[in-house]
């Protein structure tokens, strides 16, 4: 059995694929480990065009509602995509789980995922004081001293989460400037508890079994400095769930997969990508969605043959 | 005995709460951002703060993972 599609991917991209493709009777195959994509662990959305406010939890829940809605979609919602192949008949999707498909499209709405430092210290107190998701974890850190890495809007809004529970937040800005959007700014600066450290690179997290400190090195005088603090969120960006393509498909140095704007196409032909996972310049759920509406109604000529 | 540790943002432990409102399993919540001996607890139990923390009858579970509490529970495919 050969599918029309195959859509890797359950956020705001994958979803809005499915729908679309349900609605123009393309035989369709959504394959995801969990619905919502980076938003679902949000505590509040209020860009989500027609919605006021909504929370990451509600948001996840109206995507699949929506999509399971559809006639005609067939979902695997615990599972990812390991491999996609190109053999001689087409193409083939395998999953993480042991099962591979056929198809005669792919559409890659796989999202991206929290940039790590990269820096020693930090694999090994993942969760026992080094967290990526500060809505997830700012409650545990009642009380104590925690560093934030990152002076964009992600930086700026976990110090906001962490100013109703820590007891001291350092911020650490690389740069000499906060990027950051300016309400998000202004919310930091009326805090005592928040000291902005400008010119910092993180190098090293320490402790025995939990964090105990973070070291850091001051870019403009050259010294290492270390700060005691019982956690550190790492808020620097994201990067693209683009590893189980390999080399089928052109990625950029970020290693985003490279698309034509107006069709959503990759360098393969029968391969689309949207959202996050693409070269696209801004990463937003309006956007994800949008492109992978976009990447349907070509794909659609396409299997017509137009 | 279930007993889940949570926070009040957690979306895990939300879809966790509602996993097991659908299976009709009960458990206990302790919300671990207003209770220090809770948060202690949990750490000691499963060597990290992140939540939540799901103990099946004394299996640790660490996130919500289906996988691993049916397997806890003696009901996994």
């Amino acid at each position: 059995m050969i599918y029309d599609l195959i859509i890797v991917g359950g956020g705001p991209g994958g979803v809005a694929a499915g729908v679309y493709a349900a609605r123009k009777k393309i035989k369709t195959l959504l394959i995801t480990n969990e619905f919502g994509g980076q938003s679902n662990v949000s505590a509040d959305i209020q860009n989500w065009i027609g919605t006021r406010t909504i929370s990451g939890f509600d948001f996840t829940k109206a995507l699949e509602d929506h999509l399971r809605a559809q006639e005609d979609v067939e979902i695997i919602d615990d599972d990812s995509v390991g491999s996609v192949k190109r053999e001689a008949e087409g193409l083939t999707v395998a999953t993480k789980g042991g099962k591979a498909f056929k198809t005669k499209t792919v559409l890659i709405a796989s999202g991206g995922r929290r940039r790590k430092l990269g820096i020693p210290g930090e694999a090994e107190l993942n969760g026992r004081g080094v967290f990526y998701c500060s809505t997830c974890d700012a409650p545990v850190m009642r009380g104590k001293s925690v560093a934030v890495v990152g002076g964009g809007n992600a930086g700026l809004e976990a110090v906001v989460d962490l100013l109703p529970y820590a007891g001291k937040i350092y911020l650490l800005v690389r740069s000499d400037l906060l990027k950051g959007d300016p309400v998000n700014q202004e919310k930091t600066e009326q805090s005592a508890k928040v000291e902005v450290i400008f010119n910092a690179l993180a190098q090293e997290i320490l402790g025995e079994g939990m964090v105990s400190s973070l070291r850091y090195l001051d870019k403009k005088t050259d010294e290492k400095k270390e700060l005691e603090v019982q956690g550190v969120f790492v808020e620097i960006g994201s990067e693209p769930n683009s590893d189980f393509m390999g080399d089928l498909v052109r990625l950029n140095e970020k290693k985003e997969i490279v698309v034509d704007p107006k069709t959503q196409a990759a360098s393969l032909p029968g391969i689309w990508a949207a959202g996050d996972v693409t070269d696209g310049l801004y990463k937003q759920n309006n956007i994800s969605a949008g492109d992978a509406v976009k990447a349907v109604l070509n794909i659609y000529d396409f299997l017509k043959g137009n | 005995m279930i007993k889940i540790y949570t926070t009040p943002t957690c979306v895990y432990c939300k879809m966790a709460k509602e996993y097991f409102g659908k299976n009709n399993l009960a458990f206990e919540e302790h919300d671990v951002s207003k209770d220090e001996a809770s948060l202690n607890e949990m750490v000691a139990k499963s060597h990290q703060m992140g939540v939540p923390v799901i103990d099946v009858n004394g299996t640790i579970v660490v996130g919500f993972d289906k996988g691993a509490i049916e397997s806890a529970l003696g009901t996994g495919k």
